[in-house]
């Protein structure tokens, strides 16, 4: 019988998986290409490391309540199955897990570490082993979770586009839209919290994330693209199972709330933003297109030149904005995983 | 220890307690335990109860509980299977709102206000209400209703040893008239050699969806394996509909002109079995002259049905004969004349020739039993309470008529009854225009109910008898004749559940308090012996255990009966065409078509029938059956449906000349225009059958109208307003 | 795609079918369904108008596919294809995520609240074990299911299928469905 099995506590758990993941991402990116004369960088890849690894274990949380025996969820480690990408993904998440705390513990300030540990009752001095530094880690520690940031973030799209019989995720380019909205929403909850909370630093100084969420959510968009374009060519399964987004109870969801409100205009908000630094920078290309004839080349290059302390003009980006941007992309964010999990259960091979 | 601590060690405890705990409870449901029976597993074969068809089937019981109900594959009847009903036999055993003590009556009938007493207690009172009523009025003044069941005759015998001659069971709402029009015409009722037909013709007879039947099987097996042709009758698109050849949506009560000219045509173009006629038959050229009038072109006004189809049926069916079968059905409960469209079927059947061949009908063949002897008590003095003699002369007396006895019962004519003792019957629901059921019953001095749930007649009991379901029983053997006899084994697989009693030793504690007991001097294991005393094998009780059914060899058996020399059990002796003893009787001796009443306009003419997974009105209350419609709805065309500005899913007002009820409405394609179909058996208000208080009742809707012949009740003459509520 | 000795297989003959219900009633019987739920159910499609109508009745429960997808998503193992080709679940292994159920493409899985995991149709492997038929096969009166082994050259399923037509369900969807239906 049909059924909607995975409901708002799944959805919730994948935002919040892809959301820890892109809190990583983007703190361990910073970390890896800043210049050390530059304390907003510092400042992001900080507030990044600290937050990732607590959506995604509340996410986990949710998960294991969803489940029809909560305290069987230990089965899940006794197994390791290829083929599911359940299995595999348990197993990502565990390690994400484990990596994101140890990182934000590198990030944890050292003046802060001591005093707690000081503090500690009698009984529980014990816990003093584990007040090691880990702040010269942090670089390897980045450069090791980038990758399980990334495979959580996929693996979320490769659950469900796994699955054969439901033709309407049944494209290994869910993946790759689940990648860049996890991305994105990790860049977006940076700008929101630095926006409310970051009094001691400009939006501009910010600029690398409006760049990189910017990058993504174009990615996102052309995904989608070719989603729609690619389902509409094949087999009559997926066509009958795109009509729930054209024309069927998902329509205006789809096109109105997260293509309109939750990746054209927030993309549009923070191009707007950005725009100014392209037409006082625009000497920099040239410089750009002879150094560096890779694609990675080039996106590192123009993060780097772009924040450069030595840029011309110090420009000023608005904390409203940045807000309302953010605020877009994650509701964007939960709303494409909401429309995906539902939309998804209700098509069928006929 | 200090306090942080102790909650500590008491969560930690708790929360290791409660998943243990988790884990435990989580087996799969099992039925209540029975303490005492520590048997592991073992089968039992036994028949089933939950309809008439008696399949056979094996019991698995673990533990003293019945686990699951298995076809029997040794009956050649029931052929290995077990339908919806026969799997929910273990919610009839279980069903938690069983009767499980007897009961009297402790407030206004109907309140259901209820004493549980002791057997010795329950007896004493209906017996002393019984005695009292007999002395006053004499034993004419009681009513004994009963349905068919293995254990029946012993509450019929003691009806009678009463001194009471009124019977009445349930042939007079169902069979009469099919069964009296076959009598009339070949002396007996054939069965119909479906498996081996060629060329079925069906009006109504729902065989494939209304009551899984053996005949179910055969018709299956008949069209689709042997390439029989089905041709199918009926105002509704019934599953046996959508299986048919050809369907035709015939206009209610309009079969008889459809038969007519099925006979005008064959007749008029020499397609009957001459030899057969002139051997067997009698009548024939008042029959030939009486059909002249019934052209395929006049049938197909009446019918809506094509004259060209008409004709080209009626030769196909000639041409298939003696493999060509007009079915009888069973139900024959339709219209004040269908007694003559029986009558017709059976002229149709018989100048074809199929009588007793392979593929037509086939006298009953039956295996002897034999009888424990006893004391024979006299006969009834008084006459029939509803004077079959005068009204219904032909009318079987021991079924009785129910609906013109419940208006002389009324009536108070021609004396008072104010006793009535029934007997796995719920007339309540049964019989159409409840309201005077319930007069019937509220005007009794006593009214003794013997059943296993609170039916809606049951409720307004005095006093209630249970009886042990038919996994709780020893019954007698029961012989069910056909074309294959079978010899069937009731025997029971668990103890009582509760305090109940077989009927026959119910029936025995009444008879020492009537004295009556010398008539039921005897043990159920004597009767039986008595009865298996004629089997053929060494050890026939043992076999029938070990099997649970037997049935000889030989049969089946075709022409026994065509020896020249053979003598129907007819006036005439031969196969009656033209019947003289409807003549005698004052009926028209060969069947004169009435065209049925027109519905009135804005009016719907309201037609039951019978559903594959419950046993008409009482299944209703076990889930596994009504999960399949927790509630009835009213069937009504869309063209109807909108007129009326009804969408899916509302709720109606459905209203007669004598009641009115409430339910669903289903909107479909799948009926007549002017008709309107609800399924039998919800809208009850026993609230001890809360599954089957949803709906509404049809007894309430369907007024009094009987056959002029039989006496059987029409439950296809009630017209109905629809509006939307 | 393990080679097996024994493959159980279902051939239904839905012409034969009724909508009688006894299948499902029989299976609720015999593996303690709850109402509301079913192992097995019966399809039903109308066609047509007034007075042209046509209906089709199709009995359906798990396919047991020979490359079942709810086997490859489990992860604990909990669903399983035994030797003989049925797909069974280990309830005390389910942990109930129910990821199987979407990915099973005739929807023929359902979860149990009551015990917190998934369950579905085992062609009543216990019967089978004792040598006995799934309860639905035993008790169909138009003895629309043929149930056997596809392996067994003498089998009544491997003969008809031999002779008859027939299709399967959802082809598309890969799993290699067992269930074949008579055309």
């Amino acid at each position: 019988m049909k059924t909607i099995e995975w409901q708002y506590l799944i959805v919730s758990y994948l935002f919040l998986g892809g959301l820890s993941a892109g809190l990583y991402f983007v703190s361990a990116l910073t970390e890896l290409f800043r210049k050390d004369d530059d304390p907003a960088q510092e400042h992001i890849a900080r507030i990044g490391a600290l937050l990732a690894p607590w959506p995604v274990m509340l996410g986990c949380t949710l998960l294991v309540f969803d489940l029809g025996h909560w305290y069987r969820a230990y089965k899940l480690f006794l197994h390791f199955r290829w083929e599911s990408p359940m299995s595999i993904g348990s197993w990502l998440l565990m390690l994400f897990i484990g990596i994101s705390l140890l990182y934000a513990y590198g990030w944890v300030p050292r003046g802060g570490r001591e005093h707690f540990y000081e503090k500690l009752p009698r009984r529980l001095r014990f816990l003093r082993m584990f007040n090691v530094d880990v702040a010269p880690w942090r670089r390897p520690l980045a450069i090791a979770g980038l990758p399980v940031s990334v495979g959580v973030a996929i693996y979320t799209g490769v659950l469900l586009g796994a699955v054969q019989s439901r033709p309407f995720w049944n494209t290994n380019l869910v993946a790759q839209l689940f990648l860049f909205s996890a991305l994105s929403a990790g860049c977006a909850f940076l700008i929101l919290v630095l926006a409310m909370r970051s009094r001691e630093f400009e939006m501009y100084q910010f600029r690398s994330l409006y760049l990189l969420d910017v990058s993504f959510l174009t990615l996102e968009f052309f995904i989608v693209v070719p989603y729609f374009i690619h389902g509409e060519l094949s087999v009559e399964a997926v066509r009958e199972s795109l009509k729930l987004v054209l024309g069927g109870p998902f329509t205006v969801v789809f096109w109105v709330f997260f293509m309109g409100l939750g990746l054209v205009l927030p993309w549009a908000i923070e191009v707007r933003e950005v725009a100014p630094l392209f037409l006082t920078h625009v000497q920099l290309l040239p410089r750009m297109r002879a150094a560096t004839p890779t694609l990675a080349g080039a996106s590192v290059s123009v993060v780097s030149e772009l924040s450069a302390p030595t840029s011309a003009k110090k420009l000023h980006f608005s904390r409203g904005w940045a807000v309302a941007a953010a605020v877009l992309v994650l509701v964007g964010g939960v709303l494409v995983r909401y429309i995906f999990v539902f939309a998804g259960q209700m098509s069928a091979i006929r | 220890m200090n306090r942080r601590g102790f909650l500590r060690v008491a969560t930690g405890g708790a929360v290791g307690v409660t998943l243990l705990q988790a884990e435990a409870c989580h087996s799969p449901l099992r039925q209540q335990k029975v303490a005492n029976d520590v048997t592991p597993r073992v089968e039992i074969p036994t028949t089933c109860d939950m309809c008439v068809n008696k399949c056979s089937m094996i019991a698995v019981v673990e533990k003293g509980i019945v686990k699951k109900l298995n076809p029997n594959p040794e009956n050649p009847k029931s052929k290995g299977m077990l339908c919806a009903r026969g799997n929910a036999g273990i919610q009839q055993l279980y069903d938690p709102a069983r009767i499980k003590h007897p009961m009297i009556r402790n407030g206004e009938r109907g309140e259901g206000k209820w004493k549980v007493v002791s057997w010795d207690e329950a007896l004493d009172f209906a017996a002393q209400k019984l005695s009292a009523i007999k002395e006053k009025y004499g034993p004419q003044g009681t009513l004994w209703s009963s349905s068919e069941s293995f254990q029946e005759v012993f509450f019929r015998n003691l009806g009678q040893a009463f001194g009471s001659p009124n019977s009445v069971r349930h042939p007079t709402l169902c069979l009469a008239s099919v069964n009296l029009a076959y009598s009339v015409t070949f002396g007996t009722v054939p069965s119909f050699d479906v498996q081996n037909a060629r060329y079925i013709i069906m009006s109504g007879a729902n065989r494939l969806e209304s009551f899984i039947t053996p005949d179910t099987m055969d018709l299956v097996d008949a069209t689709t394996e042997r390439k029989a042709r089905l041709i199918y009758l009926d105002p509704r698109f019934t599953k046996t509909a959508a299986k048919a050849d050809e369907w035709y949506p015939i206009k209610p009560g309009t079969d008889l002109a459809f038969i007519l000219a099925m006979l005008n045509l064959i007749i008029g173009e020499n397609r009957y079995n001459k030899e057969f006629v002139s051997t067997y038959c009698t009548g024939f050229e008042q029959l030939a002259e009486h059909v002249k009038q019934y052209t395929a072109d006049w049938a197909a006004e009446e019918t809506q049905i094509p004259a060209k189809d008409i004709q080209r049926i009626a030769r196909e069916f000639a041409d298939a004969a003696p493999r060509a079968i007009y079915y009888a059905g069973r139900r024959s409960s339709w219209s004040r004349d269908d007694f003559s469209m029986r009558r017709g079927q059976a002229i149709l059947n018989a100048i074809v020739g199929s009588w007793d061949r392979q593929g037509g009908m086939v006298p009953n063949a039956k295996v002897e039993l034999g009888e424990l002897m006893f004391l024979p008590w006299d006969d009834p003095v008084a006459p029939r309470v509803d004077e079959l003699d005068k009204n219904f002369p032909l009318a079987a007396k021991g079924d009785g008529v129910y609906l013109k006895l419940r208006e002389n019962v009324l009536a108070g004519q021609p004396y008072p009854v104010k006793g009535w003792m029934i007997y796995k019957q719920d007339p309540m629901s049964a019989i159409p225009e409840q309201e005077k059921t319930l007069q019937m019953l509220r005007q009794m001095d006593f009214v003794g109910v013997i059943d296993i749930q609170m039916s809606d007649t049951a409720w307004y009991a005095d006093v209630i008898l249970p009886e042990s379901t038919y996994l709780e029983r020893l019954d007698p053997v029961e012989m069910l004749g056909g074309i294959r006899p079978v010899v069937l084994y009731r025997q029971p697989v668990v103890k009582p559940l509760h305090d109940t009693k077989p009927a026959f030793e119910i029936v025995q504690g009444l008879a020492k308090r009537l004295n009556l007991f010398q008539y039921f001097d005897y043990t159920m294991e004597q009767w039986i012996a008595e009865q298996v005393k004629t089997l053929p094998m060494d050890l026939p009780l043992e076999y029938l255990k070990k099997h649970g059914v037997y049935s000889p060899a030989e049969y089946p058996k075709y022409g026994t009966t065509l020896k020249p020399d053979h003598r129907f059990v007819t006036k005439s002796g031969k196969i009656e065409l033209f019947s003289e003893r409807l003549q005698g009787a004052g009926y028209d001796p060969l069947p004169v078509y009435h065209p049925p009443s027109e519905v009135p306009t804005g009016k719907f003419r309201l037609v039951l029938g019978r559903v594959a997974f419950h046993t008409h009105a009482n299944t209703t209350n076990y889930p596994w059956l009504s999960s399949f419609a927790p509630e009835n709805t009213l069937w009504i065309h869309p063209k109807a449906a909108d007129s009326l500005g009804i969408g899916a899913a509302d709720r109606v007002e459905v209203a007669s000349g004598v009641g009115s009820v409430r339910l669903k409405a289903q909107v479909t394609p799948k009926i007549r225009p002017d008709c309107v179909f609800m399924q039998h058996g919800y809208g009850k208000r026993s609230p001890w059958l809360r599954l089957a208080n949803p709906g509404g009742s049809d007894a309430q809707l369907l007024e009094t109208a009987w056959d002029k012949v039989s006496g059987g009740a029409a439950l296809h003459e009630t017209f109905v307003k629809v509006r939307k509520v | 795609m393990a080679t097996r000795t024994k493959r159980y297989a279902l051939a239904i003959d839905a012409k034969k079918c009724i909508d009688c219900k006894a299948c499902v009633v029989a299976c609720r019987a015999e593996n303690g369904v709850p109402v509301g739920k079913s192992r097995n159910w019966i399809n039903e499609e109308l066609h047509g108008d007034w007075p042209k109508l046509m209906a089709v009745f199709e009995p359906e429960q798990c396919h047991h596919c020979e490359d079942p997808a709810c086997v490859r998503v489990c992860p604990t193992g909990a669903s399983y294809q035994r030797p003989d080709g049925v797909v069974a679940i280990n309830s005390s292994e389910c942990v109930g995520c129910r990821y199987c159920m979407i990915a099973c493409p005739y929807d023929a899985r359902f979860f149990r609240e009551d015990l917190g995991v998934v369950e579905k149709c085992d062609l009543c492997a216990h019967r089978l074990d004792r040598g006995e038929l799934p309860a639905c096969v035993e008790t169909c009166p138009s003895k629309v299911r043929v149930f056997g082994d596809l392996n067994d050259p003498t089998s009544e399923i491997h003969q008809l299928l031999e002779k008859r037509q027939y299709r399967v369900k959802k082809h598309e969807a890969g799993t290699g469905p067992q269930i074949y239906y008579l055309l």
